[in-house]
């Protein structure tokens, strides 16, 4: 189940709920980080399956305009969540890969340990690896 | 004749799995833009994100092949080619290579304009005690010499360095001395209004080839006004100075610099026009800077970020229909991000720096022998504000000046892949991070972003220039890329060549 709007209890709030399974805390928090110049939120644990958001509006913003702020949060944690799976699935690879330019730039006092050529390609004697080696 | 080509499968076997590359992503005009860790972007429709991230992108789909060019995902048969990405990504951090490169020389404080904008804290033109004296200069040109970098820029400014021209003419000699010793190519530019200009300091700036950067905030009306001085002709003074500098170093021996006030915020048709009119191939659409003095009078040239970005696009907008009428002019800010977005170089602008320019790329020798990070950092200490002061050269070194307590400090701050707001944001590889800003404007180093002038600024202008690139119009496209390449845009016929 995504996350769950509920009809503003208050014509000045409005509240979100985010289903734990699918949402982790760290994602809601990013998705409120960027309403702060509009917005307040209130992050409460509603049960142990759900996070629950409240917004209100600055003194800066209107009432009116909590109807984007929740889609908006609803949108920004979603997207959130998707870059944690993305960043899950590449941060291994990011690390080796800022580690080899970098050690290769003459910027590292100490060389990072492990092996950053691309085995593949190096055993390939058609390959990119060579074509490039070459050059 | 129509050619033909072996189907595809002659070249190999489809893969039957993929993996992912590192990226970020953000949504832009009802699509996904997507950014690897080399600043490679593709626009792709929207959804194909969540598709990546469960392995569901159709392997026979055009998508599929661009998202492998691009370096977003690899599979069996085309192996992640490590090593040509990781040469990319050394390539986007050219910039921190080599250590310090702009050193700016404070060589007097005294100033003969009375600018409400001015960062510094100017004072009167007789006062002798605010000017560098030579033992300041000896140990600051001995600090500048010690960086690793293997080309420096001696950059001179005040208040007006032209009132201190003795004290420019003790340093050049003697830095360019000890660049040849060290085997280091130096440059020289003089940063004046050149009110104070004379044949004779005319002839020395030719005979040691010293670049000169001046201010034109636009027509006189709004320059006279942006830039009081007694008379009321800094304009006046500005045009015929640039004339005259062209005369003697030639027309690209000068160029200019303008600075966004309130009163300039409905006048950008005419601060462009004004750039047209005196010859000028380039523009700078700069904000004012929320530092030094510029604080105290803020309720008089201060504004939102916003209406700032407003200025902005109604100015690029001016501004390609100028390139379009056959005048080459190009936008520096947007050239600059340009530069980064569509070619895998870095740039050497200090303010659009991650790690931060300040100290990394630039150092301020200020007239009393203070060390600032960067000239904003020196601007603070105006307003009795010594965060950003990283040591004297009196009493320091270049190797104390960067691990001292200042130093360390402000470098915590100074990577936005570290940085909250930042390190998801698919702009990263493009801006930069600036403790010195944040600091000034929020009292915190790391900065809020939601609430960012920084931020504000360049997010909108780098969604207005990727929008501009989305809609893929060949003659902007043309015009963006002589900007890069610093050629005259092609036209149509080239194109078709």
């Amino acid at each position: 189940m995504g996350p769950a709007s509920s009809p503003a209890q208050a014509t000045e709030i409005a509240l979100v709920q985010f289903d734990r399974a699918l949402f982790s805390e760290e994602v809601v928090l990013k998705g409120c980080y960027w309403l702060a110049r509009d917005f307040i939120c209130e992050i409460a644990t509603a049960d142990s399956a759900s996070i629950q958001v409240t917004i209100k509006p600055r003194q800066s913003s209107s009432v009116e305009a909590l109807p984007f702020a929740k889609e908006t949060l609803i949108q920004s944690v979603s997207d959130f969540a998707l870059r944690e799976k993305i960043d899950a699935k590449t941060s291994g690879i990011r690390d080796l890969l800022l580690a080899k330019a970098f050690s290769e730039a003459g910027v590292l006092e100490d060389a990072p340990t492990g092996t950053f050529g691309d085995k593949i390609e190096q055993e390939n004697p058609q390959g990119m690896f060579k074509i490039l080696g070459s050059c | 004749m129509a050619r033909t080509f072996f189907p595809t499968e002659k070249y190999g076997t489809k893969p039957a799995t993929f993996s992912l590359l590192p990226f970020r992503f953000m949504r832009l005009n009802s699509k996904e833009l997507l950014v690897n860790e080399a600043g490679e972007f593709l626009f792709a429709p929207s959804g194909t994100v969540q598709d990546l991230a469960e392995g569901s992108v159709p392997i026979n789909s055009e998508l599929y092949l661009d998202l492998k060019a691009k370096h977003f995902l690899y599979d069996e048969a085309s192996s992640p080619l490590f090593d040509l990405l990781a040469t990319k990504i050394r390539t986007k951090f050219d910039h921190i290579n080599g250590g310090t490169k702009l050193h700016i020389f404070v060589v007097t404080l005294r100033c003969e304009h009375s600018c409400d904008y001015c960062q510094v804290s100017r004072q009167l033109t007789t006062r002798g005690e605010f000017d560098m004296t030579p033992a300041t200069a000896d140990r600051a040109i001995e600090m500048m010499m010690d960086s690793p970098s293997p080309a420096v820029t001696l950059e001179f400014q005040g208040g007006e360095p032209l009132l201190a021209f003795d004290m420019i003419q003790y340093i050049v000699p003697r830095a360019k001395r000890l660049a040849k010793e060290r085997g280091k190519l130096l440059d020289v530019v003089l940063c004046t209004n050149l009110a104070c200009i004379t044949d004779e300091i005319l002839s020395y700036l030719r005979d040691e080839r010293i670049k000169v950067s001046t201010s034109l905030d636009g027509p006189a009306f709004l320059h006279n006004r942006n830039r009081p001085r007694r008379g009321g002709d800094s304009y006046e003074k500005a045009i015929e100075g640039i004339q005259r500098c062209r005369e003697v170093l030639g027309h690209e021996g000068v160029a200019a610099l303008m600075t966004t006030t309130a009163a300039s915020l409905e006048h950008v048709t005419e601060i462009i026009d004004e750039y047209v009119r005196q010859d000028f191939h380039s523009i700078f659409l700069r904000p004012i800077s929320p530092y030094g003095f510029a604080i105290r009078t803020r309720h008089r040239t201060g504004y939102e970020m916003d209406k700032f970005v407003e200025f902005y696009k109604k100015g690029l907008d001016h501004i390609l229909e100028i390139n379009r009428g056959g005048y080459r002019l190009a936008e520096v800010y947007s050239q600059i991000l340009l530069t980064k977005i569509l070619t895998p170089h870095s740039t050497y602008y200090v303010d659009m720096q991650s790690p931060a320019g300040g100290a990394w790329n630039v150092l301020v020798y200020n007239y009393d022998g203070d060390v600032y990070a960067s000239d904003e950092s020196r601007m603070l200490a105006e307003m009795k504000d010594w965060t950003f002061r990283l040591g004297n050269v009196h009493r320091d070194s270049r190797a104390s000046v960067f691990t001292g307590e200042p130093a360390l400090k402000m470098f915590e701050a100074s990577c936005n892949q570290a940085l909250a707001g930042c390190s998801d944001c698919a702009f990263q590889s493009y801006c930069g991070a600036d403790p010195v800003y944040h600091y000034a404007t929020q009292g915190d180093m790391y900065g809020h972003r939601p609430t960012s002038g920084f931020c504000t600024r360049n997010m909108s202008v780098l969604k207005h220039l990727f929008s501009r690139i989305e809609e893929n119009d060949r003659d902007v496209m043309r015009i963006f890329w002589s900007w890069i390449t610093g050629s005259a845009p092609r036209t149509e016929a080239a194109l078709c060549d």
